[in-house]
């Protein structure tokens, strides 16, 4: 690998003028080698073992003729023959062949055949692959066409024998040999290097930046070096890894029927092992076992180079760390209740859930408490990134690996926190409905809609039948406005706005006691979205449910709800009547939301300074006193306490007191320059 | 329904069309092949054994003094009317060996594809689901060692373990001889020609000489298989719809199944069409191996010969063969995703 890499990297630069070369050259270095610095855990272990063994077997390629005991062909050494297909011993540790040699230089020196094969092999296969496909990606029309055609067919060839036809053809005129195998095997690889660099430069060329370097008039070629090729040099190496993987395999396969190396000319792993095959019927192994280990060794450690890069550069297949960590004992309880006028249907107290990350615990929701009573919508409103959705989904235990919850959730007498999973499962769908944000990708592509609900209702009544099925899911449609005719339709027959109908209907068609819609209407258009919300409204009317409505439109919440929670750096910072907040909204954060929203008499628009906190390290005190207009000194030490300004309407906000808990000092407004100093205190 | 197999077919028909494209370009490949070397195949095969005027006369009655273009569309012509040619060393018609020993071929890839399967799925479900565990681990190692093994070293080892050591299996051919004289060849797959003359007593031998290919050549393609199954499951587990299932109080074991597994088979089957060039190139090695009178051994022994036109016959069904496979592929993916069809 590092013998391939400098090799493109000089071909492309060597296109352009020698001060940008320099550059190019470091930048395509760079992006080739940062993810893997960056790399941890399994794909860092992978890559250094694969790396050490790799090494190993170039160590004993270069140093061959020091290492090995005797020649790859030697016979005798003063005069005295070797032994005929002597086992294991003290003079020759893997044994002799039959014509006397030792398998153990043969080994080693096979080593060198092999590294030297599949490095002429890469690099001619880099040096013609690359450059073609930058060519044909770059410039497309009928010249990519024809190169992709070529390729195609190429590469759907059955590699072994492309390369023995060339390896005999090549044979036959010019002599088998390190060269003949090279050639044979760089046909076979030439196709991949142009796919994915082919690939990669139509990808980049849509990306803005290459346009614009291309609008200031940038010349074709000057934006080739610059642009795609920074971007393309990271998958050549993990290709150029497992292709050397490959190839190691395909000479041992050429050499083992005998084609492509001159077994006089030097020694070869997979000759050794088709030579082995026939003294193992004789009952002698040595000769057939060490060249068959050597290759495994080698090809391993090859793929684990390849893999471990794979997994370091490929963003999907990269995963978060989780820490596991334990909650810190509870903060004080904050709020205070005095809501609950009628019995809730669920009722939550100081519910925590937190992610683990390398940083420390993100937390994203930090101790909330409020409860829905029947029939109730309550709309969740705040600015993204708030921790709305995470409380959502940690109401009916959906969480990501790595997070924790505590507090209570209090679901009909049972506490949803301490459910087991087993428990919980049963409860989604039956008693808990949850509509998600994207109705686009929710439903599973290759499931007819009828399957979905047929799926979900026998999991919960597997004694269910198929009538009841139609019955109950029809019905549950036909509420959202779904015709009973295309019912047996796949998802992609319909459009954004039907799929979040059907994902609303499979969340009604148990009639659960309380649903939670996450940013139902976000990703759809405006007469769409008042669809929606008026089969969301008939939700009460029809099947008698309770509704967290999250969402970041405050139109939607006056539509809509019954009473809101506004939500900030994973606290609810104001709940009440949607009316009483909507006209006397007393925290300051509401406020500032309040003033955020368009409407006809809109004169210039108003935002919120600063951005929402880093939820790792919240700020100290309220969490919202950076950004504050009406901060105080107290603000930034203490954390507000829950008040009831007015009966059912709470704040979280020192302006509200309790007033006994602050001095005339802590009244006085923060300057904020303090803040600098408080946060570096 | 009746509309979803009815655009089954239509995609079916369209997608043959396509086929013809493929198979001209790969039939002009393997023509360019054969052709680049200097001299001709008469030439390469029989030189030195016959004499100049000899050679010329056999060379005229091949047609191998016309130009190149023209014994280019004889080649096409040929082939698509089903004719390969006559080999020049031992003048067998090349269908006469496509038949007979294709079906060894295809007796041999068919058996390893089925443990290739049944071993790599459900092992690289086991991993995807339980990723960064030990089981995923010691998954994964056996699927990059394996794949690392040459196939025909693990067909070594496979020898002398159970043929040798153990003497449980044999390491040679496809019958023994006494059972294969007795065969009527219907199909040239000893198993099935055995099973229509209702000779069960020959089963047992013909099923034992093919366990140690096919276990060979099938648990190579499964550390492929697995690796594959293992990524796609990973991916799509982190899926939209997979959560959304959860959120109905799906069980995990059918959240895995039916949603995150049915998804990932769209590219997983992809993925191992392409290894169809593996399956194919292990095929030949395998056949070497264990004596395995294929397609693969003809190709070798013919290669040995110089017999240009046998192995042209022998690579134009191969190149035949994975069109073929991309079309069953592209049908098997059509079946599962109904998108597809469009």
């Amino acid at each position: 690998m590092a013998t391939t890499v400098p090799v493109t990297v000089d071909r492309q630069a060597s296109l352009g003028d020698a001060e940008d070369d320099r550059s190019g050259r470091m930048r395509g270095l760079h992006h080739a080698i940062a993810p893997l610095l960056a790399a941890r855990g399994l794909p860092r272990w992978l890559f250094w073992t694969g790396a050490a063994i790799t090494a190993f077997f170039v160590v004993l390629a270069v140093f061959a003729p020091q290492i090995a005991p005797y020649g790859f062909n030697q016979y005798m050494v003063h005069g005295v023959r070797f032994p005929q297909q002597g086992a294991p011993s003290a003079a020759h540790w893997m044994g002799t062949t039959v014509v006397s040699e030792d398998v153990f230089s043969r080994v080693i020196f096979g080593a060198r055949t092999s590294i030297e094969v599949v490095v002429l092999a890469l690099a001619f296969s880099v040096a013609i692959g690359v450059p073609m496909g930058l060519i044909s990606g770059y410039f497309g029309g009928w010249l990519d066409r024809a190169l992709v055609l070529f390729n195609d067919s190429i590469f759907a060839f059955p590699y072994l024998l492309l390369a023995i036809v060339i390896a005999f053809l090549l044979q036959n005129s010019v002599g088998g040999g390190v060269f003949t195998a090279a050639i044979a095997i760089t046909v076979v690889y030439i196709p991949q290097y142009f796919r994915v660099v082919r690939n990669s430069v139509l990808s980049v060329r849509e990306e803005s930046y290459v346009e614009a370097g291309r609008a200031l008039g940038a010349k074709p070629r000057t934006v080739i070096r610059r642009y795609v090729f920074a971007n393309v040099i990271q998958s050549v190496p993990v290709v150029a890894s497992l292709n050397a993987a490959d190839a190691i395999l395909t000479l041992a396969g050429l050499s083992f029927l005998g084609i492509g190396m001159d077994p006089s000319v030097a020694a070869e792993w997979g000759y050794d092992i088709s030579r082995g095959i026939s003294d193992a019927q004789a009952g002698f192994w040595w000769t057939g076992l060490f060249p068959g280990i050597a290759i495994i060794l080698l090809v391993t450690g090859l793929t684990l180079v390849g893999e471990g890069l794979n997994d370091s550069y490929n963003p999907l297949l990269r995963r978060p760390v989780h820490r596991s960590y334990a909650l810190p004992g509870g903060q004080p309880a904050a709020t205070t209740t005095a809501l609950a006028a009628a019995e809730p249907v669920i009722r939550v107290r100081d519910l925590r859930v937190w992610y683990g990350t390398d940083r420390g615990p993100v937390r994203a929701v930090d101790g909330v408490s409020f409860e829905i009573r029947e029939r109730e919508t309550l709309g969740l409103v705040g600015e993204s990134g708030c921790g709305k959705s995470t409380l959502g989904r940690g109401l009916l235990g959906l969480l990501p690996v790595g997070a924790t919850r505590d507090g209570v959730v209090d679901f009909g007498g049972r506490n949803l926190v301490t459910a087991s999973p087993a428990e919980m499962r049963k409860l989604r769908g039956p008693a808990i409905g949850l509509v998600f944000q994207e109705p686009m990708t929710r439903l599973d592509p290759l499931m007819r809609i009828s399957d979905h609900f047929a799926e979900a209702l026998r999991t919960h009544d597997p004694d269910i039948s198929d009538a009841e099925v139609r019955r109950r899911s029809l019905e549950a449609l036909g509420g959202v406005g779904i015709p009973p005719t295309r019912f047996r339709n796949y998802p992609y027959e319909f459009s954004g706005g039907m799929r979040q109908r059907i994902m609303i209907a499979l969340a009604l068609v148990f009639r659960p006691r309380f649903v939670v819609a996450d940013e139902p209407t976000t990703a759809l258009d405006v007469l769409v979205e008042a669809q929606i919300l008026s089969i969301i409204a008939d939700l009460k009317r029809n099947f008698d449910a309770s509704l967290l409505l999250i969402t970041h439109n405050l139109g939607i919440v006056a539509e809509s709800c019954d009473r809101v929670a506004v939500m900030y750096a994973g606290r609810i910072v104001e709940q009440g009547a949607v009316e009483d907040i909507f006209s006397r909204p007393e925290h300051p954060y509401t406020q500032e939301l309040m003033r955020s929203t368009i409407s006809l008499s809109t004169r210039e628009l108003h935002f919120i300074p600063g951005a929402p906190p880093d939820l790792v390290e919240p700020p100290s005190g309220c969490r919202f006193h950076p950004r504050c207009p009406a901060a105080m000194r107290v603000c930034a030490v203490a954390a507000p306490i829950g008040t009831e300004v007015r009966p059912g309407h709470l704040a979280e906000c020192w302006l509200h007191g309790p007033a006994d808990h602050l001095t005339p000092d802590d009244r006085v407004p923060l300057e904020r320059e303090e803040i600098g100093i408080a946060d570096e205190a | 329904m009746a509309s979803s197999t009815g655009s089954l077919r239509r995609y079916f028909i369209t997608r043959l069309l396509l086929v013809l494209p493929m198979v001209l370009i790969l039939l002009t490949l393997v023509f360019m092949l054969m052709r680049v070397a200097p001299g001709n195949p008469i030439l390469a095969a029989l030189g030195g054994h016959l004499s100049p005027s000899q050679l010329a006369a056999r060379e005229r009655a091949a047609g191998y003094d016309k130009p190149l273009i023209v014994q280019y569309w004889e080649y096409l012509r040929q082939v698509f009317t089903g004719n390969l040619g006559t080999t020049i060393t031992d003048h067998r018609p090349v269908t006469q060996i496509i038949a007979q020993n294709g079906a060894a071929t295809l007796e041999l890839t068919a058996s390893a594809m089925f443990v290739a399967v049944v071993v790599g799925i459900p092992l690289g479900m086991l991993a995807g689901r339980m990723r960064d565990t030990w089981v995923d681990a010691s998954a994964r190692i056996f699927g990059i060692v394996i794949y690392a093994a040459p196939v025909f070293f693990l067909g070594l080892l496979a020898q002398e373990l159970f043929g040798h050591i153990l003497n449980w299996l044999p390491t040679s051919s496809e019958a023994s001889v006494i059972i294969q004289a007795n065969l009527t060849a219907h199909t040239n797959i000893p198993i099935i020609d055995a099973m229509i003359d209702g000779q069960w007593g020959d089963l047992p031998d013909l099923f034992a000489h093919l366990v140690l290919p096919a276990m060979t050549l099938g648990l190579v393609i499964s550390g492929v298989v697995l690796r594959l199954v293992r990524v796609n499951v990973i991916q799509t587990m982190k899926g939209d719809y997979v959560e959304a299932a959860r959120a109905r109080g799906l069980k995990e074991r059918d959240v895995v199944v039916h949603h995150a597994f049915r998804n990932a088979l769209v590219p997983i089957i992809t993925v191992t069409g392409l290894q169809a060039a593996l399956l194919l190139s292990g095929a030949v090695l395998t056949e070497e191996t264990f004596n395995w009178p294929g397609i693969g051994n003809q190709l070798i022994y013919y290669l040995e010969a110089r017999d240009y036109i046998a192995v042209q016959g022998i690579i134009t069904l191969f190149a035949l063969a994975v069109v073929a496979i991309s079309l069953i592929i592209d049908l098997l993916n059509a079946w599962i995703d109904p998108r597809v069809r469009y």
